[in-house]
């Protein structure tokens, strides 16, 4: 059976708030490592992967492998009625009809319990191996966001282009064109600001903005955002949570689209 | 918890075996049998030398219950029962002053709940329904238009009557019962005297008078309402119309006043006759035949064998017949013929109507139908994933396409 006893309610409240617009039906694989999850959407253009290491929770306990078919929109009803710094309890049996989601409030004294009913859902899963990006920018994940709502607003699709001068975020729409670049920023005060450009070579890629903002709801998981590119290949946007745990989107690049 | 299971079932087998010895010493239980007791009306008149006996049943030569009484005749048992989706029993009460009761000896029996709902009332039965058959002799007379019949004696005719699982000979016994049966064979019989015996062959003539008669009197008496309802009224009654003619609305008026006013005053269908081929409309005349034909056409079947009705319908009907029946059949012929009328106009009506009517709500419901299940499908998915969906992925590879297929 298993069962994981998560201190924050708000990391899986947000996980989940950031990955139920991109999938609809998806399987949290729980193992002893930990509980991990990888879906694609739709059009299976991207891909999200998430990893919640079983040191994040206390305790954590899983016997066996266990695959927790849900559907997010009804898991996010059920997380809607968690406090953020409730404490969340999942449990489920080995071979389970329901997932248990305990919710206590360590201040009011108020414990609520759930089931949510749980389907079956056969899901391929993709082995996606460890890439050497030719260019890793971090930066804060809100100037992420920030970047991508405001050129969502002119354009489809955005052209990234990271030399070392710094990375150019452009796009080209009916109404005009504009662009954002950034350069290599490092503030003692405020690390959570640094913007770091790391290249071994020159990219530039071109991706659709509606996903690249739809990944940019994960920010408010992490204060940092990881975007990984090398050509021909899809672009990483990862989110670190507390520990290892992560939060991983993926997405092909627009290849020979002229616009 | 360290006791061990194999303990426990010895210690609790005794333990329930004394249970239901107790319980039994306690309340003794009728072991429940299978068929419940049922509950009888028999004719008072009947002498306590009555039997319920088994006569093949005249329809159906089925050996059926009867009840014979050496002096008062033969009854048969109708059966009285609520429909099964209302399931009901009967509370049998003993009465105080009984023999029985007094004397104590069966105190505890005597008043009972039974499961059948089912009453049987024993009513008078003509014996002459019951040697019908062996008179007739269904083999020979379905061969020929007029079938050979021999003079026979009483006996030779009864011993033609399927005799597994009759008592008849034993009935026959009783004096009174056989001079009953030879009587009423007379009343449909040529009869010829050879010695002392009396020898019968059956007159269909005399027969089909007989249940003329019979079918007389019961339209006169009154059919039951259900009966009449159904093969009076219902018959008789010409179709609703919104553009019916003047005419035919008021035939089923008069109908229906008709109907009330035989019941009251009961006219001779002979009579009648006359006025009812003047004015071709359903007349208390017309009612009346109906009525008895209905009451004929039951008499025929419910007792007497299947080829000999035929042929007695044929006759009672037919134009020889001793009831004109020219009235019904004209007034039946003209109210077939507005039937028609009226089916042909309302197909007219509703034909395309309703054919546009049922495609239109097949396409309806099968619209509403995948509205649902979007709907449904829709509530399962959220509205990122909605969005996502518009979004132009031209250019854009699929991810397995960069990763391997694990």
């Amino acid at each position: 059976m298993l069962e994981a006893r998560l201190e924050q309610a708000s990391i899986l409240k947000k996980v989940v708030d950031a990955i139920k617009d991109l999938v609809q039906d998806c399987n949290f694989d729980c193992n002893d490592s930990g509980i991990a999850l990888q879906a694609m959407d739709n059009s299976h253009v991207a891909l999200v992967s998430m990893m919640l290491k079983a040191e994040g929770f206390s305790p954590y306990r899983c016997d066996r492998n266990i695959a927790l078919g849900v559907n997010l929109t009804s898991l996010t009803k059920v997380l809607r009625a968690a406090q953020g710094d409730d404490i969340l309890t999942i449990k489920a049996e080995d071979a389970p009809d329901v997932m248990n989601l305990l919710f206590e409030s360590s201040g009011e004294d108020r414990i609520s319990e759930y089931d949510l009913k749980l389907m079956d859902i056969d899901q391929e899963h993709l082995g996606i191996p460890e890439t050497e990006y030719a260019a890793t920018i971090t930066m804060p994940s809100n100037e992420f966001r920030r970047i991508c709502t405001d050129l969502a607003a002119m354009s489809e699709s955005v052209g990234i282009e990271a030399s070392k001068d710094g990375v150019k975020f452009s796009c080209n729409g009916d109404i005009g064109n504009g662009s954002v670049t950034l350069r290599s920023h490092t503030s003692i005060d405020k690390p959570e600001n640094n913007v770091d450009i790391e290249l071994t070579e020159p990219v530039s890629l071109t991706f659709s903005l509606k996903y690249l903002v739809n990944f940019c709801k994960a920010a408010a998981l992490s204060n940092q955002v990881k975007i990984c590119l090398s050509s021909e290949v899809p672009l990483l946007v990862e989110y670190n949570l507390s520990g290892s745990s992560y939060l991983r989107f993926y997405l092909a690049p627009k290849i020979g689209d002229d616009e | 918890m360290a006791r061990t299971r194999s303990t426990k079932p010895s210690t609790a087998a005794p333990a329930a075996d004394a249970d239901s010895s107790r319980s039994k010493s306690a309340i003794t239980l009728v072991p429940h049998s299978g068929e419940p007791p049922k509950v009888f009306i028999l004719p008072s008149k009947a002498t306590p030398e009555a039997r319920i006996v088994t006569l093949p049943n005249p329809r159906t030569s089925q050996p059926s219950r009867y009840l014979a009484c050496p002096d008062t005749g033969i009854y048969e048992f109708k059966r009285i029962a609520a429909p099964k989706s209302e399931p009901r029993s009967w509370l049998i009460e003993a009465s105080t002053d009984s023999d029985q009761a007094k004397t104590g000896d069966n105190a505890s029996a005597g008043s009972q709940v039974t499961m059948g709902s089912e009453l049987f009332v024993a009513t008078a039965l003509d014996p002459l329904f019951l040697v019908l058959p062996a008179l007739a002799d269904a083999k020979a007379s379905k061969g020929s238009e007029k079938p050979k019949r021999l003079f026979l004696s009483s006996d030779d005719h009864l011993d033609k009557l399927p005799q597994e699982s009759s008592h008849l000979s034993e009935i026959l016994r009783w004096d009174t019962t056989r001079r009953l049966i030879e009587s009423r064979m007379s009343a449909v019989c040529d009869t010829v005297d050879a010695g002392d015996e009396s020898m019968f062959r059956l007159n269909e003539d005399k027969l089909l008078e007989v249940i003329y008669q019979k079918a007389k009197r019961m339209s006169k008496s009154g059919l039951p309402p259900s009966m009449e309802d159904k093969f009076v009224n219902k018959v008789l009654e010409a179709p609703l119309m919104h553009r019916v003619s003047t005419a035919s609305s008021t035939e089923t008026d008069a109908s229906s006043v008709s109907q009330t006013s035989t019941a009251a005053t009961s006219i001779a269908g002979e009579q009648a006759d006359e006025t009812v081929t003047s004015a071709l409309q359903a007349s208390p005349e017309t009612v009346e035949l109906q009525k008895l034909k209905t009451a004929f056409e039951f008499i025929c079947a419910s007792y007497i064998p299947s080829g000999l009705a035929d042929t007695l319908r044929q006759s009672f009907t037919g134009t020889g017949g001793p009831v004109d029946f020219s009235p019904l059949n004209d007034y039946l012929a003209s109210l077939e013929k507005l039937r028609s009328e009226t089916m042909a106009v309302r197909a007219q009506d509703y034909s395309r109507k309703r054919n546009m009517d049922e495609e239109e709500d097949e396409a309806r419901m099968e619209k509403k139908r995948k509205m649902e299940e979007e709907k449904k499908k829709k509530a399962s998915e959220s509205r990122g994933v909605r969005e996502l969906k518009k979004v132009n992925t031209s250019g854009m590879k699929k991810l397995s396409h960069f990763f391997q297929k694990k």
